[in-house]
């Protein structure tokens, strides 16, 4: 029995080695498609000719194509995405500094939506067609539409700028420096209106998909011998449907975690977070490309890393999938 | 099997006349829900407000003045920006850019994804499996990401935010089309059609395309409404065309008076979200009557 699952999760994993080759390839693939001299594009705008110079040796780039591309797809895969033209440090190092504060927000955020969308959805699934049904369908899908930057600007206005119970953005109060417990309870505070932001999308997602799953599971003959058992409504509820409509709940969060990270990178912005979001922003506007295309490639191997987890989970949990 | 025992209309009944035809399109229609009907209006309002700007306001959306930062007001109902100019006339005319990138995306990224999910599903096989794994990978990676990436890099401007979404966004839609035409494959009309000696362009194309055309339609009004989300989180993140302010831009700009000027977040942003809210409703709604399926979303 064990070494069919670790042979399956090997096999699983292998899967995402193409993916992490396809995103490097793409990088590639966009740095030449991009008009102008690849070199002058990882140089920065104003570079001197020995900058310059150093670059195209060190990419190669007046070697063949491919010679290129082996080089670039050697560096990118070894985690060396160049030198970050305004800070001059290695683009990695700048990446993981930031990562945390990242992970910290988008990892709440997940933890929140996925027991609230859970919950949500499965009450929804309970009374399929009733009021409060219709109701949370109707709220989700208001939830799916509203583009989260925009969420978070709302709560700005209404909860910092209005009411004054919150603070505006940033992870710690600019004045003061707190230490041990005084710490983590400030930066908890100032994680309040972006976890709330990014939730949103992912808990209207997880909540819509968690509810279709339940109404199958609940439709499902092992349902109704569990019934017919005389097994408690809550037992059948979490045991026997949730326990196979969590599959789809946790495939869900997969899929749509790239959309996710790409979420909070709109809601680093609007809120000051100092993580990969903003560096993807200050990127953009510094047209600092080799930090813009290490985030990318970074972040896109994290969302891999993430697809690969979630597929795992779900064959961990449901063994129709080990075939 | 079931299909093959349908009940087939007699060959020479005569077509219902207009009266009826039109007395069963408002029964289609009292069937559809509040919601789609919701969907439907806040879509038209937008459609109406941006169509028909010149006629709402006379303010330029580009014409600077002395007055800025004004709240609200008689003069200009949706007050005016940091450089003066009159926000109604950005919401209205900003309009115009989100919708038209929307617009024009959802085409390119429909064409594709239908040409991929017809041919992925037609064919089968080798073929097949290739075109799903790509898709599955278009899916996995950040989509809104890989394209800050390319329009950062060949350069910010409408038609490369139209082209980067649209090249970005077909896997949903080849996803749901490959799914109808694996079932229509096996039909006896493709079947009779290839007897005859149809190719399989004229067979795609005369017979299995209108099969799909309601599956299409609902994924348009999906597409159109992420694609319209897309550019406004490109805008949002300085990657817009600056000469083409659209409600992603203008929220960008209200980012920065957040804390002093509410009117410039707020009303581009209740723009956007009636649009985006309104094209998922309609979509829900065409999804669930039309097609008697739902489409799936991604």
């Amino acid at each position: 029995m064990f070494p069919v699952i670790v042979k399956l999760l090997l096999r699983r994993a292998l899967l995402a080695v193409p993916l992490v080759l396809a995103v490097v390839t793409l990088t590639f693939f966009f740095i030449r498609l991009a008009p102008g001299d690849p070199a002058a594009i990882m140089a920065g705008d104003a570079p001197t000719p020995e900058f310059l110079a150093q670059i195209r040796s060190e990419y190669g780039f007046d070697r063949p194509v491919w010679a290129q591309f082996l080089t670039f797809l050697g560096k990118a895969v070894t985690g060396d995405f160049g030198i970050s033209l305004y800070t001059k440090q290695p683009v990695f190092s700048v990446i993981l500094e930031r990562f945390p504060a990242t992970v910290l927000m988008t990892g709440t955020a997940m933890a929140v939506a996925s027991l609230i969308g859970v919950m949500v959805g499965v009450a929804s699934a309970k009374r399929a067609g009733s009021r409060l049904d219709a109701l949370i369908s109707a709220a989700s899908l208001v939830g799916y539409s509203v583009p989260g930057f925009w969420v978070g600007q709302l709560l700005i206005l209404l909860f910092a700028v209005s009411l004054n119970w919150l603070p505006v953005g940033g992870m710690e109060a600019a004045r003061a420096s707190y230490r041990g417990w005084r710490h983590v309870e400030d930066v908890a505070w100032h994680m309040v209106l972006p976890v709330a932001t990014l939730s949103v999308f992912l808990l209207t997602m997880i909540a819509r998909f968690t509810r279709a799953a339940m109404i199958d599971a609940l439709d499902q003959d092992y349902v109704l011998v569990a019934e017919a058992k005389g097994a408690s409504r809550t037992r059948i509820l979490w045991h026997h449907a949730f326990r196979n409509a969590c599959v789809t709940t946790i495939t869900v969060i997969g899929l749509e975690f790239g959309a996710v990270l790409a979420g909070a990178v709109v809601v680093e912005i609007v809120f000051s977070w100092p993580g990969l979001g903003r560096l993807f922003y200050d990127a953009i506007y510094r047209r600092d490309f080799p930090l813009l295309t290490g985030a990318f490639m970074f972040s896109s191997f994290v969302v891999i890393v993430v697809n690969l987890a979630s597929d795992v989970a779900c064959t961990l949990l449901d063994p129709r999938i080990r075939r | 099997m079931k299909d093959a025992i349908t009940v087939k209309p007699p060959p020479f009944a005569a077509r219902p006349g207009w009266a009826a035809r039109l007395s069963s399109g408002f029964a289609d229609l009292r069937e559809l829900q509040v919601s789609t009907v919701l969907g439907v209006g806040f879509v038209a309002i937008i459609c109406f407000g941006t169509l028909f700007a010149p006629l709402l306001t006379a303010a330029d959306p580009l014409g600077l003045s002395k007055e800025t930062l004004l709240g609200p007001g008689p003069a200009h109902p949706f007050g005016t920006d940091d450089l003066g100019r009159d926000v109604l006339a950005r919401v209205l005319y900003g309009g115009r850019v989100s919708l038209s990138v929307g617009l024009f995306s959802a085409v390119l990224s429909l064409g594709l994804g239908m040409t991929i999910g017809m041919v992925a599903g037609f064919f089968g096989g080798a073929l097949d499996e290739v075109l799903m794994r790509v898709t599955e990978a278009f899916q996995i990676l950040p989509k809104l990401l890989v394209a800050v990436v390319v329009v950062s890099l060949i350069g910010s401007g409408l038609a490369n935010e139209i082209l980067v979404i649209g090249l970005l966004s077909w896997p949903a839609t080849a996803r749901v089309i490959r799914g109808r035409v694996q079932v229509i494959r096996h039909e006896e009309f493709i079947a009779a059609a290839e007897m005859s000696g149809a190719s399989w362009v004229r067979v795609l194309a005369r017979h299995v395309t209108p099969n799909v055309l309601s599956f299409l339609l609902v994924s348009a009004s999906l597409q159109v409404a992420s694609a319209i989300m897309a550019e406004s989180f490109l805008s949002f993140l300085g990657l817009g065309d600056p000469t083409h302010p659209s409600w992603g831009l203008l929220l960008q700009q209200g980012q920065l008076f957040l804390q002093q000027a509410w009117w410039l977040t707020t009303f581009p942003g209740i723009a956007l979200a009636m649009t985006i809210l309104g094209l998922n409703l309609m979509g829900d709604g065409l999804g669930g009557s039309r097609a008697g399926t739902r489409a799936t979303r991604r």
